[in-house]
């Protein structure tokens, strides 16, 4: 009998039959997979594993002059929890043992995280509690019932975690394991917030960005473009895990992080000026008051500080009315500080000279063929007032007469040359324009009142800048807080220059005021309190009667006191305007009760941080230590 | 049909299909390995990134911690607390020098040297730190 073997005919075909019919089964299988059924196997991948994932832009920082950070951005996590995932898991748990020590390991997993998150065991407990929510029928897809019930899948538990408590709760060990416990149905999200570290520094200055990410004024919401980078995202896939399988990332665009913004307030001097302005509001309780420190050659802000102010950190609950930047969005009338304005206009006019006298016991002027009266003076004269003492004096009889001389054209043209009735530019927020109708408008006694701050309305800000324009040499400067822009690595991206909005009046001019307001803080002017020897402040007080109910009220007024110094050669201006302060004992609020206090306090403590040298008297021992430089 | 040729077809059949299983069984166990190594490396660079993430956070974290105690005010309160007694420079505190600082420091120091010499009586200075009391 021949022997048949492996090479049988019959077996041959069975075993290439077979092989033939599994590649024929396996390409219909394929045929089916790929091409017949590929939409809804795609579809289900794309559901179950595919997902577009945000990639958020970091926000930058913002920093003072020195670098130190006033805003920066860091991540904290919201906890939340699946109350259904719990029972899930003990469901899946074969026998009755594991299941009851998976609920003791659970449930002591739980009591260590509610003593690590410092909240109560109850309260965790309580999310954990399994719950149903009603839906529109159509939308119930859970499950076969389609009776409107779904799982409550998601319970958020607490927010604000930080990533060290974060990290405690994933390396949380229970008593005699080794590895972390995996606490069931405990979920995370990840996001960035805004935190300020020196929480109400400059409050008013930096804004805030809330909780939806969306800047709420200062330099969060002006320097938004800079600040808040650009957001990336890229494709993922996922899987049955819920781990992002790398090597299936298609397309991806990687987030750019903001860029930092530098300011020019220093975070020293606004602390000075901050705790003065504790300090004010402490002994004379103002309703509002506002201290600013700007540089007097570039016009750069140094500081600025508002009563009342807020928290950034806390800005959900602070009152709108703490959160207006009062600096820029106030309307106070200006009262003396307005001075200034009437008699640098003469003064650049030609009009007079510090040596020119004034009656200033006259009680009324004809002026364009009617008496005009004046208001009345604090203090009765017995020999005309020069101009210098008209000023350190703070006449406003001797005031409305240079203010006749000058006219209500030139008066008026003026005061908008110095910013008056305008936006000044302040970058930060609302800003108010101020009230300085046109002269064609002006009441018969105006002229006596606008050259003296009355009638008129201007912001802090305005005043400010207004004295600045002696300081500065003639010129009115833009309020400026941003310095620079840097990228990621520190590389300046964008540096801010000093702007000058207009030239006022002529140096001399300015030189001539500087000299004539350094008497206002000496022992014969109304700020002698201001004086620092051997610094040579210039300035001017300030008090205006607060219009009450269409009244002047005797009682409420807004003090004032606005300088600079060296006058010879100006770095500093610094304004303290003091609304409605109240001296104890009852006394008056005068810019110089109020406001000249503060300011000298302010002014001391600036001359050793920014190391201003004592101006000394032409021929006297200091003038050698004194440096070289300066504008005048 | 001639036998001998059906077999010497089925048995190319059959020899062909084990090639092309060993074939292909071979290139995927290659794809296989490769596409095992790609996903080592993703993941490898996904863990290394999110360790970066990981260690900026921390680093954002910590200096927002750094600057919040810096703060003038913070330092000010562990000033108190601690009794250090530092105050803030004032104009009132400071002595300006109109002469040469040099010349006032080697004055001072040849006055403290030779006052034995000329008889004179150097007073100690004496710190009061912290405003405790004396």
């Amino acid at each position: 009998m021949t022997a048949r073997g492996f090479a049988h005919n019959l077996r041959l075909h069975l075993i290439a039959g077979a092989v033939v019919v599994s590649f024929a089964v396996v390409a219909l299988r394929l045929v089916e997979l790929h091409v017949l059924d590929r939409e809804h196997y795609l579809s289900q991948i794309q559901d179950a594993r595919h997902r577009v994932v945000a990639d958020p832009a970091r926000r930058g920082d913002i920093l003072d002059a020195r670098g130190d950070l006033l805003a920066t951005t860091r991540t904290d996590l919201t906890l939340a929890i699946d109350p259904w995932a719990l029972p899930e898991k003990v469901e899946a748990q074969k026998f009755a043992t594991r299941k009851a020590a998976y609920e003791t390991e659970q449930r002591a997993a739980r009591a260590a995280l509610a003593d690590l998150l410092g909240v109560p065991a109850a309260d965790l407990e309580a999310a954990y509690a399994p719950a149903w929510k009603t839906v529109p029928v159509a939308e119930d897809t859970e499950d076969d019932a389609a009776d409107g019930r779904v799982r409550v899948r998601y319970v958020k538990f607490i927010e604000g975690v930080t990533e060290e408590t974060f990290a405690r709760i994933l390396a949380l060990r229970l008593p005699g394991k080794k590895d972390p416990v995996r606490i069931a149905g405990l979920t995370h999200e990840r996001r960035f917030r805004r935190v300020y570290p020196h929480r109400d520094l400059a409050a008013h200055v930096l804004g805030y960005v809330n909780k939806e990410d969306v800047p709420s004024g200062g330099v969060e919401a002006y320097a938004d473009r800079y600040l808040k980078g650009l957001s990336g995202w890229r494709e993922i896939e996922r899987d049955g895990k819920r781990t992002e399988l790398a090597q299936f990332r298609q397309r991806e665009v990687p987030a750019a992080d903001g860029w930092n913004v530098v300011l020019s307030i220093d975070c020293a001097i606004q602390h000075i000026v901050e705790q003065e302005m504790g300090a004010l509001v402490a002994k004379f309780n103002p309703a509002k008051a506002t201290i600013i420190v700007s540089d007097a050659r570039t016009g750069f802000l140094l500081a600025l500080a508002n009563h009342p102010t807020f928290d950034l950190n806390e800005f959900g609950t602070a009152p709108l009315e703490k959160q207006r930047n009062i600096a820029a969005a106030d309307l106070v009338e200006p009262g003396s500080t307005f001075k200034i304005v009437t008699l640098a206009g003469a003064l650049n006019e030609g009009l007079v000279t510090p040596a020119t006298k004034f009656d200033c016991t006259l009680d009324s002027l004809v002026y364009n063929g009617k008496p005009r009266r004046f208001m009345r003076d604090d203090h009765r004269y017995d020999h005309p007032l020069t101009l210098a003492e008209v000023i350190s004096h703070s006449s406003n009889i001797g005031t409305a007469q240079v203010g006749m001389l000058l006219g209500e054209r030139r008066l008026y043209d003026y005061a908008r040359a110095f910013g008056y009735g305008e936006r000044s530019g302040y970058p930060l927020g609302r800003e108010e324009p101020g009230l300085l109708a046109d002269p064609a408008r002006w009441s018969g006694i105006d002229i006596t009142r606008i050259p003296a701050g009355y009638s008129i309305a201007a912001t802090p800000l305005q005043i400010h800048y207004g004295m600045g324009v002696i300081a500065s040499g003639g010129q009115l400067l833009r309020p400026q807080v941003i310095r620079q822009v840097l990228d990621a690595s520190g590389e300046v991206v964008y540096s801010f220059r000093p702007a000058v909005r207009r030239t006022v009046i002529a140096p001399a001019t300015a030189e001539t005021m500087a000299r004539m307001l350094q008497k206002v803080a000496s022992p014969d002017g109304t700020a002698k309190a201001a004086a620092i020897p051997g610094f040579e402040i210039a300035g001017k007080t300030g008090t205006a009667q607060k219009l009450i109910n269409g009244r002047y009220s005797e009682r409420n007024h807004v003090g004032s006191f606005v300088g600079f110094f060296p006058a010879s050669r100006p770095r500093v201006v610094v304004s303290v305007i003091v609304d409605d302060g109240h001296p104890p004992g009852g006394g008056t609020g005068y810019g110089a009760v109020v406001a000249v206090p503060s300011f000298r306090k302010v002014a001391e403590q600036l001359i050793q941080y920014l190391d201003i040298k004592p101006v000394a008297a032409p021929g006297s021992a200091l003038a050698a230590i004194v440096p070289e430089g300066g504008r005048r | 049909m001639n036998s001998r040729a059906t077999r010497a077809f089925a048995t190319q059949i059959v020899l062909g299909s084990l090639v092309a299983l060993g074939a292909g069984g071979g290139l995927g166990f290659a794809i296989v390995d490769l596409r095992h190594d790609i996903s080592v490396s993703a993941n490898t660079a996904r863990v290394l990134d999110q360790r970066i993430a990981e260690t900026e956070r921390r680093v954002a974290e910590i200096g927002g911690l750094v600057a919040a105690g810096q703060s003038p005010e913070v330092l000010e309160q562990r000033n108190q607390a601690l009794a250090l007694g530092l105050v803030p420079p004032a104009e009132a505190r400071v002595v300006r020098v109109g002469v040469s600082v040099t010349d006032r420091l080697a004055a001072n120091r040849k006055a403290e040297i030779f006052a034995a010499e000329t008889g004179q009586t150097l007073v100690p200075v004496r710190f009061n730190l912290g405003g405790a009391p004396r």
